[in-house]
């Protein structure tokens, strides 16, 4: 009876089996969508392609329903999942194949018991690989590739091999806290391939580095648990993913795609469907929507980035200084931000492109400018809190100065609500950039920009939608990213929560 | 197994590289060759500017220099108004410009944009000039020869514009409600109102037919005072004309004030013969009543002297249409009619202007209210050119020469016009008198089928004129019409499509499958006039100075590529005069003539 209530408590506090149940569960419906697509109700045509995938996501679905089912089993009868359960993993790592990203980090999630965030990393640190290399070999199919496409194909495959290499090294050889030291060799190497902009490396690389090299258990132990609080909610980790992903096919990119598919207008192929040369179709100028919004990628996150971090160090030493400072010039500096604070931001956005034109450096100064003040008063509501501990007043004892007590103890203190707050807001921050381009006050409209490509795509919504569905699922899945990222550095950072 | 796995993946990734093309496999020894022949210092930046609406155009034409090694500054401006305010202010290196040519001769399309003394105009050359004028005293088969030299002159040799495309002209109807056969589309002029009728002939006086413009500020509602897509329509409704054009632009006394007209030997006198069963109506309480105002020959005289003459009011934008007129008068010895023959033919004037007329004439009256068409007292009005010009009938029929009421325009610009103030005198045809609100004061006299009652930011209301030709075919069917302002083509397409408006003048070349896909929908297509080009700066910047850039550009425009963009849905142009003369002069691009052109702009 009493192993019975263990066993209930075991399934209970599982994380495994609510991820397995999710992987299902999206599966299936990812399985719907492509059943909904193959099958045209206006001709009655059935596109084989969508069919298969229908095919390929269901399979996985059921076998994931499978596998959770003997979770599900093994954990009431034996309070832990067993290693032939664990082993099917290894099987559904075939979905990596089908691009089902749920079902490859669920596998390998399950395969290793013993989940330390490197491992963590390294898992998703080679998805974003193999995914940057899936989506730059799209490219062999269109009549040419860039020049330097070969090298770089051949540089991210060495690199992804490398990765699969030290996939394997986490799994057999690190630790809860510690790792042996000769892998401080390899997180140099690790690091180094962050420069493709994949930075689960950096984290990887990081984290080996404090593991092998420090001592400092505590340290490493807050490292864990953070990072262990992110990667438990699984769709933080997807977001984080899928941004990651982003940010390394926009460095990528430069190598693998061709500018000119982008911007130049080739009238032989204008509003051609989706096929294998151009995945996304093309457009009313007959330029490529996938290597668009590829390269639309690299604007959207510069602009997002850009103007979020801005408004957040400006608004952050503005809120900062109004919160450790007298009622004067907390009056004058918060009675200020008010003002701007009283002005619809994309107003004012708008405003300031009409006057001094539309361009990226222009965009980003205007959404930056709007959004001062809610980050100013964020930073001073944390400034105010945090000035009153007693670490601020020994400090303030023995006589530090006032800009180093607030740089160096206070505002360090109170950064963690400012990340979650630039995190949610970043999403934002690519909505306004979309939005203005969408209005046509964004960059020029031949540039590939989401909003952009999302304009074009607007005007044939009826007879080519597949011009304003992609773009458009782009922004929202960036966005969703965002936030959901957003809501796990929430989760993971506010102490109330602890 | 894995290893396996990964020695094939990896040897089908070598085959895979092996073969692919690189970029500059493809274009390899094209590319090197452009870059060895280009061997300038740096790219010639060209400032393109153009409003959002021509976007599109202007990406081509971006698209077409940076492939010629140019570099496209864009200065995309979001409405007319900012457009034009950069163009005057000379922002600019090439601008997207259009040209419609509504009176359907081929003088228009060149006097105003390319003379030196034109409204339009920023080009300043005496062979042009000569050549306009020459032109102008041409009748068609002469003048085909001429207008070829001109347009060789403008494009070719001097390089003034650089042509793009002709436009169609489509118009979606509402066949639920509309019947489409009353509804007319002609190449030149604006659509007529009074023909259309909806299907069920009942609802005449219980609907009313909901048409679309673009532009709803309107310049004004005295036909002299403008010519653009604000008022033409509205006015042409508005006034009656001595003359009409027909849908393919042959000049025609049908649905005009005159029952004939005739062409005096010398082509420089015009007979008219008017008719007597139309009256100015006006507004009253919101409904048009007739004043009991006949129009006559006074009123025709008075509107095309005060058409003539530049400083018969402010703002005059339509004079250089009309200076070709000399005199207007008023003819009441029939004699002269007796003794006039008809140019390039037999029998007399009067012969002419008498065919098929209910009643002889047996005298002619200089008091309208005397004329009497039954008993054979008719109003001829003659018109007199400086010199022989026969195209001055197309003039004739353009809007700017709608008739208005000489008494109430004299009653209501009783302002100096020397010292007129925009903000203290309201002069005939203000917008401010028929918009909503306090300054509505609603003065006009019209003579046309319609009279505009009110309007607002949104629509404007007209009714019809309960005087124009009452009981004849040509009464007016509907009994109003709204017009709503909806500046977008596509949001216009929309209301189109939900049923909002019956009538949608502008379908974009894009949609046309959308309205002909579409079951209650109608799509109408005919030639048009319009015709879009880059107009070149012609004061401060580099391609004004030189010809040999200008040149380099022009070469750059590969027209092919436009009518691809547009499915075949436009004409290759080679001037403004290209869809109304078939002078059979063609721009082909050239790629080696642009590095030429260019090479030989740096050396300069």
């Amino acid at each position: 009876m009493e192993e019975k209530l263990k066993n209930r408590h075991a399934l209970a506090v599982s994380r495994e089996y609510p991820q397995a149940n999710f992987t299902w569960i999206i599966s299936l419906i990812l399985s719907l969508i492509f059943l909904g697509n193959s099958f045209s109700f206006k001709t009655g045509d059935m596109n084989m392609v969508l069919f298969a995938f229908f095919i390929a996501y269901l399979t996985t679905a059921l076998f994931q329903f499978f596998i959770a089912w003997r979770m599900k089993h093994d954990l009431l009868g034996h309070g832990e999942i067993r290693k032939g359960t664990r082993r099917l993993g290894y099987v559904q790592l075939i979905s990596l194949a089908t691009g089902n990203v749920f079902a490859a980090a669920f596998a390998f999630n399950i395969i290793n018991k013993r989940k330390t965030p490197e491992y963590t990393f390294a898992v998703y640190m080679f998805l974003t690989q193999l995914f940057v290399i899936a989506i730059s070999a799209m490219n062999i199919f269109k009549p040419y590739v860039t020049d330097t496409f070969p090298v770089a194909m051949a540089v991210l495959l060495g690199i992804a091999l490398f990765h699969v290499a030290v996939l394997i090294i986490v799994a057999k050889s690190v630790k809860e806290v510690e790792a042996p030291r000769s892998l401080g060799v390899v997180a140099v190497i690790v690091l180094l391939t962050a420069v493709t902009g994949n930075i689960f490396a950096l984290l990887l690389g990081w984290s080996l580095l404090l593991k092998s090299m420090s001592n400092d258990r505590s340290r490493i132990m807050k490292w864990n648990v953070m990072w262990e609080k992110i990667t438990r909610n699984s769709m933080a980790a997807m977001g984080m993913f899928f941004i990651i992903l982003m940010l390394t096919i926009s460095v990528v990119s430069r190598f693998t795609f061709d500018y000119d598919l982008a911007v130049a207008n080739d009238y032989g192929n204008i509003l051609q469907q989706p096929s294998l040369a151009y995945p996304f179709g093309t457009d009313n100028f007959g330029r490529d929507v996938f290597s668009r919004i590829v390269f639309g990628a690299r604007i959207s996150l510069i602009v997002g980035f850009a103007s979020t971090v801005i408004p957040a160090v400006i608004g952050g030493f503005l809120g900062g200084i109004a919160g450790y400072y007298s009622t004067r010039t907390d009056n004058v500096i918060m009675r200020l931000l008010d003002i701007l604070y009283a002005i619809p931001g994309i107003l004012l956005a708008i405003a300031i492109i009409a006057a001094f034109g539309a361009n990226t450096m222009n965009l980003i100064i205007a959404l930056s400018v709007g959004s001062i003040p809610t980050y100013a008063r964020t930073m001073r509501a944390n400034v105010l809190m945090v000035s009153n501990y007693d670490f601020v007043d020994s400090a303030r004892a023995l006589g530090t100065s006032d800009m180093s007590i607030i740089f160096k103890q206070v505002v360090p203190n109170s950064m963690a609500p400012m990340i979650v707050k630039s995190t949610l807001t970043i999403g934002g921050a690519v909505i306004a950039t979309s939005s203005l381009s969408y209005l046509g006050l964004g960059v020029e409209p031949h540039i590939p920009e989401w909003g952009n490509i999302l304009r074009v795509g607007s005007t044939y919504l009826e007879s080519h939608s597949y011009l304003a569905v992609f773009p458009g699922l782009a922004i929202i899945l960036l966005v969703l990213s965002f936030n959901f990222l957003g809501d796990g550095l929430r989760d993971a950072l506010d102490p109330r929560l602890d | 197994m894995g290893k396996r796995l990964l020695i094939m993946m990896l040897a089908l990734i070598v085959v895979l590289a092996g073969c692919v093309k690189t970029k500059s496999d493809v274009s390899g020894e094209k590319e090197s060759g452009e870059t060895k022949g280009g061997g300038g210092s740096g790219k010639v930046t060209i400032e393109l500017l153009g409003t959002s609406a021509g976007e599109e155009d202007m990406n081509i034409v971006r698209d077409q220099l940076i492939k010629n090694g140019f570099d496209v500054k864009l200065n995309i401006q979001p409405d007319y108004g900012s457009f034009k305010a950069q163009r005057d202010a000379g922002n600019y290196d090439i601008a997207l410009s259009s040209w419609t040519t509504v009176t359907g001769n081929p003088d228009y399309a060149v006097r105003s944009l390319f003379k030196s003394d034109g409204d339009n105009s920023n080009i300043n050359d005496s062979e042009v000039d000569g050549l306009i004028e020459k032109a102008s005293t041409e009748t068609p088969d002469e003048f085909k020869e001429t207008y070829k030299q001109l347009e060789q002159r403008i494009v070719g040799v001097k390089a003034y514009i650089a042509p793009l495309y002709i436009s169609f002209k489509a118009q979606g109807i509402n066949n639920d409600v509309l019947n489409p056969d009353t509804v007319r589309l002609a190449k030149s002029r604006a659509i007529a109102w009074e023909t259309i009728d909806f299907n069920d002939a009942a609802k005449r006086d219980a609907a009313a037919l909901i048409t679309q413009q673009a532009i709803g500020s309107l310049t004004s509602l005295d036909p002299i005072k403008g010519n653009d897509g604000s008022i033409n329509t509205l006015n042409t409704n508005m006034y009656v004309r001595l003359v009409n054009l027909t849908d393919d632009d042959q000049v025609v006394s049908d649905g005009s004030l005159s029952y004939n007209y005739a062409i005096g030997d010398g082509n420089t006198d015009y007979y008219f013969i008017l008719r007597d069963d139309i009256n100015f109506a006006k507004v009253a309480d919101g409904k048009a009543v007739d004043t009991g105002d006949r129009v006559g020959a006074d009123d025709v005289v008075f509107s095309l002297n005060r058409a003539k003459d530049k400083d018969s009011v402010p703002d005059h934008r339509t004079y250089s249409l009309h200076e070709s007129m000399k005199e207007v008068e008023i003819v009441t010895d029939i004699a002269e009619l007796e003794e006039a023959k008809v140019s390039g033919g037999e029998g007399s004037v009067l012969e002419a202007l008498g065919a098929g007329l209910e009643s002889e004439i047996s005298e002619l009256v200089d008091d309208k209210t005397a004329a009497d068409s039954s008993a054979g007292k008719y109003q001829v009005v003659k018109v007199t050119t400086k010199e022989a010009f026969p195209q001055v009938l197309n003039y004739l029929a353009h809007q700017s020469a709608g008739i208005v009421s000489k008494q109430q325009v004299e009653s209501i610009n009783t302002y100096d016009v020397a010292a007129f103030d925009v903000n203290k005198d309201i002069p005939y045809g203000d917008q401010r008198t028929v918009t909503e609100g306090a300054t509505y004061d609603n003065h006009l006299y019209a003579s046309g089928p319609y009279i505009l009652v009110k309007k607002n930011d949104y629509q404007a209301d007209f009714v019809k004129n309960p005087a124009y030709r009452a009981g004849s075919e040509f009464e007016p069917k509907i009994s109003e019409v709204t017009v709503r302002f909806i500046e977008d083509a596509d949001s216009s397409l929309s209301a189109l499509r939900n049923g909002e408006i019956h009538l949608f003048n502008g379908v974009p070349e894009t949609k046309y499958e959308l309205v002909e896909n579409d079951d209650k929908l109608v799509l109408q297509k005919n030639d048009s006039n319009a015709v879009t080009y880059l107009l070149f700066n012609g004061a401060d910047r580099e391609v004004a100075k030189s010809e040999n850039l200008r040149k380099a550009v022009l070469y750059s425009i590969n027209q092919d590529e436009f009518l691809n963009f547009y499915q075949g849905n436009k004409k290759k142009a080679y001037s403004t005069v290209s869809p109304l003369v078939d002078t059979g002069n063609e721009l082909v691009a050239d790629p080696a003539k642009v590095k030429e052109f260019l090479a030989e702009y740096r050396a300069e």
